[in-house]
């Protein structure tokens, strides 16, 4: 068995397709057309682009488990997913003037640096720098 | 404040208060960082830190989950496949990262990646091509 796809619950596609890519730089891998408008949507990381790919799925639209479940964990600021960077405090200039939201800003935990911003699809993503 | 700020600070100050050994491990790994492709065991980095040998493994491998050792292995592999990519030979590869020999490297490479080094350059050339 392989680990090579990490599914990210968003409440609409083309807005977290524009967010993940445009913002986060995160490059379009597979988009396939699926019944009622919904997509097999998955991206990869530029610097490894054959790693593991990331699927923006409406689950959250369809399912209303995996919306409460969404809610609950944003309410409470818990990260959904957490992407490695090289340097959390660069990608905080960085995405900061692009209009991302904090809620928790570059903090040192031990061995890693860790910050978490809103992904403007329902979910907190942890960014983490190993020190 | 959120449940998650919370709890970050309540593992910090439950997991992460010692500073000095911070200071220890962290500088362990960036010393293996930056010497990767050198002869490095547990003697030397030990020394380096004025710690004892298994006082050393012991914390790094509580605050990053991996021995010394196992962590140098990851490093390397990676390194490799950057000079495989790049297209110098395996058996230059092999030594430019610091293993001794082309048999451990193949099969430690083989093990972490599932491809062989030559299968793994031969794939990834073929892509760039």
């Amino acid at each position: 068995m392989k680990v090579t796809l990490i599914s990210i619950p968003v409440r609409d596609q083309e807005k977290a397709l524009k967010f993940y890519t445009e913002v986060l730089g995160f490059i379009k891998k597979k988009d396939l057309p699926l019944e009622g408008g919904n997509r097999w949507l998955t991206l990869v990381s530029k610097e490894a682009q054959d790693g593991p790919e990331l699927l923006l799925e409406p689950a959250p639209i369809h399912f209303e488990p995996s919306k409460v479940y969404q809610d609950a964990l944003m309410e409470a600021g818990i990260p959904y997913a957490q992407f490695d960077v090289n340097s959390v405090d660069e990608e905080y200039e960085r995405l900061t003037p692009l209009g991302v939201t904090f809620s928790v800003k570059p903090t040192v935990m031990g061995t890693v640096k860790i910050a978490v911003f809103n992904d403007t699809c329902g979910n907190n993503i942890q960014i983490v720098e190993t020190l | 404040m959120t449940f998650y700020e919370t709890e970050i600070k309540r593992i910090r100050n439950s997991c992460y208060s010692n500073d000095k050994q911070l200071e220890t491990v962290i500088a362990t790994r960036n010393f293996i960082d930056n010497n990767f492709e050198k002869a490095l065991n547990l003697d030397l980095l030990s020394y380096l830190r004025f710690t004892s040998k298994y006082h050393l493994l012991r914390l790094f491998k509580k605050y990053y989950g991996l021995t010394p050792r196992q962590y140098l292995i990851d490093i390397r592999i990676a390194k490799s496949k950057e000079q495989l990519k790049s297209g110098m030979s395996v058996t230059e590869t092999c030594f430019a990262v610091g293993f001794e020999s082309l048999g451990s490297f193949s099969t430690l490479f083989k093990a972490k990646t599932g491809k062989s080094p030559s299968e793994y350059q031969k794939e990834q050339l073929s892509r760039s091509a």
